[in-house]
């Protein structure tokens, strides 16, 4: 409806079965455009990966995904619907886990936060946070505080609370960017198992493009000044991915091989 | 920046017109309240007169040298106990148990000892003074830098020397903040003994205005107490940031 | 606690203890007259004695009275107020120059105004604690409000929920550590207040007892009645110490 009005170029396009669609959507912060004219389509239960050099609009596309900026101009829906507000069922890992959980809570305050929101009675919060915690690795620091906790943990406390809003999609801003590589690599692998077992969408925002090729169904790659698509590579790679195997792969090489490319001439 | 200072100014000016328009309407006659004109016009008249100035003089000075002998004791206090680990373990029983005594509560044995007059006034004052500066002032030497320490102990200086070229100049930002704040306290303590007491002073004034019935002097002197308060903080932050730069100021918490 | 530690606290104790041991000397030597300065065991036994046989226990109550009536008043009305003013930008830019310009008013003017509104009564004496001791709940309030982490109100958001679930939730406990510092320089203020207003006010309390004594130059009582002050001033920030390390013992970690 108000969708034709902004004379959507690529919106026809779009598959009927995306569970996230932006449609033309343009940012303007400050008089700057942060993002133009970004079209995208993220179906049911897609693991897409999002990279591009810094100030290329990646993050602010994730934010405008979860609604928490509203897009200048265009449309951003969510099965269908316009995203207007938040909305519970989907839910956003930020980057930096040290602001986003709240120190006075313990490991399990922090995801009984989620269940509270949702309206989980109370008599059912414990033992789902018990499950919970014990899915991402944590089942024996619910009574932690989060800064007796490593950055490790933190994420995967972080992880924890969003899967207790039992979301259809999940945001991932760059979730492993602030740890050491032997955590991230532990931790890629948990996030695709945990999300293998359920229908998650995910989008997930990364720097580091091999971890977007391990990780991706499919990764997209953003020019920046203003944000806009520069590369759409889908990933064919074997699933379940391993951390030597897959990366040994001579597709694995090859993409990576193009990204960087891409990403090298996209900065100069 | 320039809306900053209309939204800053348009709550007090909006109260005060308000004020004025529903006192004149009422024909307002109070022992407790004034309309702002009146305030206005009193204040005029007790500057002219001298009177307030007069009473401004005396709970500054009172004030000032209250602050000097407190902080002198604090900061001697201070130093010596930043630098002597253990005198100051020695001595934490014995402060903390005279630093919770509430300034105000010595005022009837200053009384007894030291008459009206300045005298009390000063070792009140002095007394609740001398905590802030002591407190920040140890906290402060202990904190200078290890590697300056190392350097004094190198150069063999005498602990004399080792106080005055070292520990003060490296402290001297923080010692200047614990100082800022006593300056506040030491004016309310002045003027709290005033109003309690002590028949000097901006507190004296405001009371006798108040026992007169004269509503619109005891808020003109209520205003310019405030006043008074408000410039010696602005004034003081001012000199800190000249002397020590925008870096000190957010270190007030200690 | 170490083993060491305990033994300088011993020897600190022991220090505390010459320090009165002197304080005994000066006075058996008369080297300040007697009138002014009572010797340690004076003034206990006027302690013990104002106790047992007199009405000490009654005047301490009166001065927990005010102090506590007036700062629970403050306390409820200004972490609220502040709550308001600082969750809301709008209402920060406006109301928030206003404060700092009150801030460094000695809160002890308002008395002479306070008695011309109600005279010399319990009701002034209630107006001027809590009047004064509000200030520095209130500010740290504003402020800590203003400082709650913006990604805490992002994750909020995502989870939807309620502005009064945010307050509760997310706001308050992230202001908590100001709100205490600001409770705890309340609580003096209140004390100090409720001294002076029962000076003035001829109060039932300790503040009217202690001027009373040095009125009739008896100095023990007095001693009696300032150690009592004493005491209430360092109980109280005992009590506030206690309440922080409960409160916001998850800090533990970060400090």
């Amino acid at each position: 409806m108000a969708l034709s009005a902004v004379a959507p170029k690529q919106a026809a396009a779009r598959p009927q079965s995306a569970q996230i669609a932006f449609s033309n959507v343009t940012l303007i912060l400050g008089g700057k455009p942060i993002v133009e004219d970004l079209s995208l389509a993220v179906k049911p239960g897609e693991f897409l990966c999002v990279v591009g050099a810094s100030g290329c609009g990646k993050t602010t596309a994730l934010r405008l995904a979860a609604a928490l900026y509203q897009p200048t101009s265009g449309l951003v829906q969510f099965d269908g619907q316009a995203m207007t507000a938040p909305r519970r069922d989907i839910a956003i890992v930020f980057q930096d886990y040290g602001k986003a959980l709240l120190p006075w809570r313990t490991a399990a305050g922090n995801v009984s936060l989620a269940l509270e929101a949702t309206g989980i009675p109370a008599a059912q919060r414990a033992g789902r946070i018990d499950a919970l915690l014990k899915k991402v690795g944590l089942p024996n620091h619910a009574g932690k505080y989060p800064a007796e906790m490593s950055g490790g943990m933190q994420q995967r406390l972080q992880i924890a609370r969003c899967l207790a809003q039992d979301p259809k999609a999940l945001l991932m801003d760059e979730p492993f960017g602030a740890l050491d590589a032997m955590t991230r690599q532990g931790l890629q692998d948990e996030v695709l198992s945990l999300v293998a077992a359920s229908s998650t969408t995910v989008i997930f925002v990364t720097h580091d493009l091999e971890e977007a090729i391990y990780l991706g169904d499919r990764v997209i790659g953003l020019l920046p000044n203003p944000g806009r698509i520069g590369i759409e590579l889908p990933i064919d790679l074997p699933r379940p991915r391993d951390q030597l195997t897959t990366r040994e792969n001579p597709e694995f090489l090859r993409l990576r091989r193009e990204l960087f490319d891409f990403i090298k001439a996209s900065e100069a | 920046m320039m809306a900053d200072r209309v939204k800053a100014l348009a709550l007090p000016v909006s109260l005060l017109l308000i004020f004025e328009i529903w006192a004149r309407s009422v024909h307002l006659h109070s022992d407790s309240l004034a309309p702002p004109s009146a305030i206005v016009v009193a204040l005029w008249s007790a500057l002219a007169d001298g009177a307030i100035l007069t009473a401004t003089r005396d709970t500054l000075l009172s004030a000032f040298a209250g602050l000097f002998l407190g902080g002198s004791i604090g900061l001697a206090l201070g130093i010596l106990l930043g630098l002597l680990q253990p005198v100051d373990r020695l001595m934490e029983v014995t402060i903390e148990a005279i630093r919770p005594i509430p300034s105000i509560a010595l005022l009837p044995i200053a009384l007894i000892a030291l008459g009206f007059g300045y005298r009390m006034e000063i070792a009140i004052v002095g007394f609740a003074c001398v905590w802030p500066v002591l407190i920040l002032t140890r906290a402060a030497v202990r904190e200078v830098e290890p590697r300056l320490m190392e350097v004094s102990h190198a150069l063999r200086l005498s602990p004399a020397d080792r106080v005055r070229k070292i520990v003060v100049p490296a402290a001297l930002p923080r010692i200047f903040v614990a100082f800022r704040l006593a300056a506040g306290i030491a004016l309310i303590v002045a003027v709290t003994v005033e109003i309690a007491i002590n028949p000097i002073g901006l507190g004296a004034a405001i009371m006798a205005a108040q026992q007169g019935l004269q509503a619109d002097l005891m808020l003109a002197y209520l205003f310019w107490i405030g006043l008074i308060g408000f410039g010696l903080n602005a004034g003081l932050n001012l000199m800190q940031a000249r002397l020590f730069g925008r870096a000190a100021l957010v270190r007030d918490d200690a | 606690m170490t083993r060491s530690a305990v033994y300088w606290r011993i020897a600190s104790f022991l220090v505390a203890a010459g320090f009165v041991g002197l304080w005994q000397l000066i006075a058996n030597l008369k080297l300040i007259s007697q009138v002014y300065l009572p010797g340690p065991d004076r003034a206990w036994a006027a302690l013990v004695r104002g106790f047992t046989s007199g009405d000490l226990a009654s005047k301490l109550l009166g001065t927990l009275e005010h102090m506590v009536y007036g700062w629970f008043l403050a306390s409820v009305a200004g972490i609220a107020l502040g709550a308001v003013i600082g969750s809301s930008r709008a209402a920060r830019s406006y109301i928030a120059p206003s404060l700092e310009f009150l801030r460094p008013l000695p809160v002890s003017a308002i008395i002479p105004v306070a008695i011309a509104m109600f005279g010399l009564t319990q009701a002034m004496a209630l107006f001027v604690i809590s009047f004064g001791a509000i200030w520095p709940m209130l500010l740290a309030t504003v402020h800590g409000f203003a400082a709650v982490e913006p990604r805490l109100y992002e994750v909020a958001r995502s989870l939807q929920m309620s502005r009064l679930a945010v307050i509760f939730k997310i706001a308050l406990p992230s202001a908590a550590p100001d709100i205490l510092a600001g409770m705890r320089l309340s609580l003096t203020v209140a004390l100090i207040l409720s001294v002076v207003c029962e000076i003035l006010a001829g109060l039932d309390g300790l503040g009217h007892s202690v001027l009373l004594s040095a009125r009739a130059f008896r100095s023990a009582d007095l001693f009696a009645g300032v150690i009592l002050l004493g005491v209430i001033g360092y109980l109280t920030s005992l009590m506030m110490s206690y309440a922080e390390s409960r409160l916001l013992g998850y800090r533990r970690g970060i400090r």
